[in-house]
């Protein structure tokens, strides 16, 4: 094939869909998009497009065997649907999730369980809905920033705001890193076709934003937290730190991205 | 200082350090720094010298109403104390709260809250200018206070529960709770816990809290004599109550 990232990139330095190394696909996200709910969210990277819906924090089912957890704080659940019509070729499925779908939202479940404030709403749960409306890559990545989205709509407490991004490497990466001959370059933000052929991980991380004057007084506040670390390719342990510091570097530009679309609606 | 708080929080932003500010609702302290929670309009309480001495930090979670009102972060100190909500529909703890016995037993009296009642004014002061549920408090309570109209309504109605160790503050082991309520009394009573799913949890173990209206067994109105007897005016009878002192 041709248009193969492995065997263009390192004539042209340019991906399949003509992004540099270091860039984004194009993010676009609205908040407060159902009304019906306690938050929602649609969120667009790329041709990758989540619409998400958060209800709770509600009384939690009588019938849970969630004894001590649930008395502790709220219960988050995830349920996470791919629509038939989001990839390439049509999916019919027969009924119920996939391993795709449900390997997400084990993932995003553990991941804001343990990053809301649930200790707030003790014998609540708090149900988040993931509508999966275009695979084009990165889907646990946008998942996650449109989960966060939809949260913030539904007022939901939180240290901070949790974006996720990938990244990879632009060639199977399989021996051990040669400084001398660096050929191969991260890819930040992976579509799907590079996602099929590359090695990439999801990183997902989360900060307390430093803001105004406070942020020149005090420089030690802008520390990252890596929540979420998710890789399911092989690739040669040298190359890991790389791939880490492009994805959080890529969570940090999401980051504010996300800021603005919050800003933003709360401005209209 | 002050000039360094933003208008509008995101979750994580700081807002101020933890030596200069109260942390309120909507906020988390992280490290000696306050942080915002949730995305809303940050608004600053003044201090109270008498309860506290710093002021306190909130943000709201009032999205596109109150920022559209007030663009300018020059509403962001004084907007807070006209824009109290005046819909007080779901009991809090420490609401106080007028509900009707449903059931006397031995360890506890179930009761149905009919008026959460605001805490600005206490029963009757301005109910005219502030649109609220308590606007027409003296049908609520005249039509609860009929017996024909006891069962249909109750189950509609919050549930609670005063346990026999909150009805009074002394010889709590000595309380019999018939002698301290009727059913379709109606009791004034302050919420201790939310409780479970099913039941909020009341006391009224203070001098203000207890009965205020009851029939007698003839059915006449009766009127109180003490914190712990009310009398019918027509036969003389007296009977035993938790009475709440009158205003």
């Amino acid at each position: 094939m041709p248009l193969d990232t492995s065997t263009t990139y390192p004539l042209t330095r340019l991906r399949l869909d003509g992004r540099r190394w270091n860039e984004l696909r194009l993010l676009q996200a609205q908040i407060s998009t159902n009304p019906a709910s306690s938050g929602s969210s649609y969120l667009s990277m790329g041709n990758t497009a989540i619409m998400c819906s958060v209800h709770g924090p509600a009384e939690g089912r009588r019938g849970e065997a969630s004894g001590a957890a649930g008395s502790a704080g709220a219960i988050v659940e995830v349920d996470v649907n791919v629509a038939g019509f989001a990839s390439v070729d049509r999916k019919r499925k027969a009924g119920g999730s996939d391993k795709q779908s449900s390997r997400i939202a084990t993932t995003l479940r553990s991941a804001f369980q343990s990053h809301l404030h649930t200790y707030l709403y003790p014998h609540s749960t708090i149900s988040i809905h993931v509508s999966v409306l275009s695979a084009d890559g990165s889907l646990l990545a946008a998942a996650i920033n449109a989960c966060t989205l939809a949260l913030v709509d539904a007022g939901i407490p939180m240290p901070g705001l949790l974006t996720g991004c990938t990244s990879g490497m632009s060639g199977s990466a399989s021996t051990p890193r040669d400084p001398r001959n660096d050929e191969l370059d991260p890819l930040l933000d992976l579509s799907l076709p590079e996602e099929q052929e590359l090695p990439f991980l999801t990183v997902g991380t989360t900060t307390s934003v430093p803001v105004g004057e406070n942020s020149m007084e005090n420089d030690e506040e802008e520390e990252t937290k890596v929540a979420v670390l998710n890789m399911d390719s092989k690739l040669h342990c040298t190359y890991i730190e790389t791939m880490l510091a492009v994805g959080m570097d890529g969570c940090h530009q999401i980051r504010e991205l996300l800021e603005g679309v919050i800003k933003g609606s709360s401005r209209r | 200082m002050a000039s360094s708080i933003p208008s509008l929080a995101i979750p994580g932003q700081l807002l101020g350090s933890a030596s200069t500010y109260a942390a309120g609702p909507g906020t988390h302290i992280q490290q000696a720094n306050i942080f915002a929670s949730i995305a809303g309009p940050v608004i600053l309480d003044p201090s109270q010298p008498k309860t506290q001495n710093k002021a306190t930090l909130r943000v709201t979670r009032v999205l596109s109403a109150a920022a559209h009102s007030s663009p300018a972060a020059a509403g962001v100190n004084d907007a807070s104390i006209k824009s109290r909500p005046r819909y007080n529909t779901l009991p809090a703890v420490d609401s106080i709260v007028l509900a009707r016995v449903t059931r006397v037993q031995k360890r506890q009296a179930a009761v149905s809250i009919l008026v959460v009642l605001d805490e600005t004014n206490a029963l009757n002061a301005d109910l005219a200018k502030a649109a609220s549920d308590n606007d027409n408090i003296a049908s609520i309570l005249t039509s609860a206070a009929n017996p024909e109209n006891h069962s249909s309504t109750d189950e509609l109605r919050f549930q609670a529960l005063i346990r026999r160790e909150d009805v009074r503050a002394v010889e709590k082991d000595r309380v019999v709770m018939d002698e301290m309520f009727r059913v379709g009394d109606i009791v004034r009573g302050s919420v201790i816990s939310l409780g479970d799913q099913s039941f909020y949890y009341l006391t009224v173990a203070r001098n203000d809290l207890g009965v205020v209206m009851a029939r007698s067994e003839g059915g006449n109105m009766m009127f109180p004599v003490s914190w712990k007897e009310m009398r019918d005016p027509v036969t003389g009878a007296g009977e035993q109550r938790k009475v709440a002192r009158p205003y």
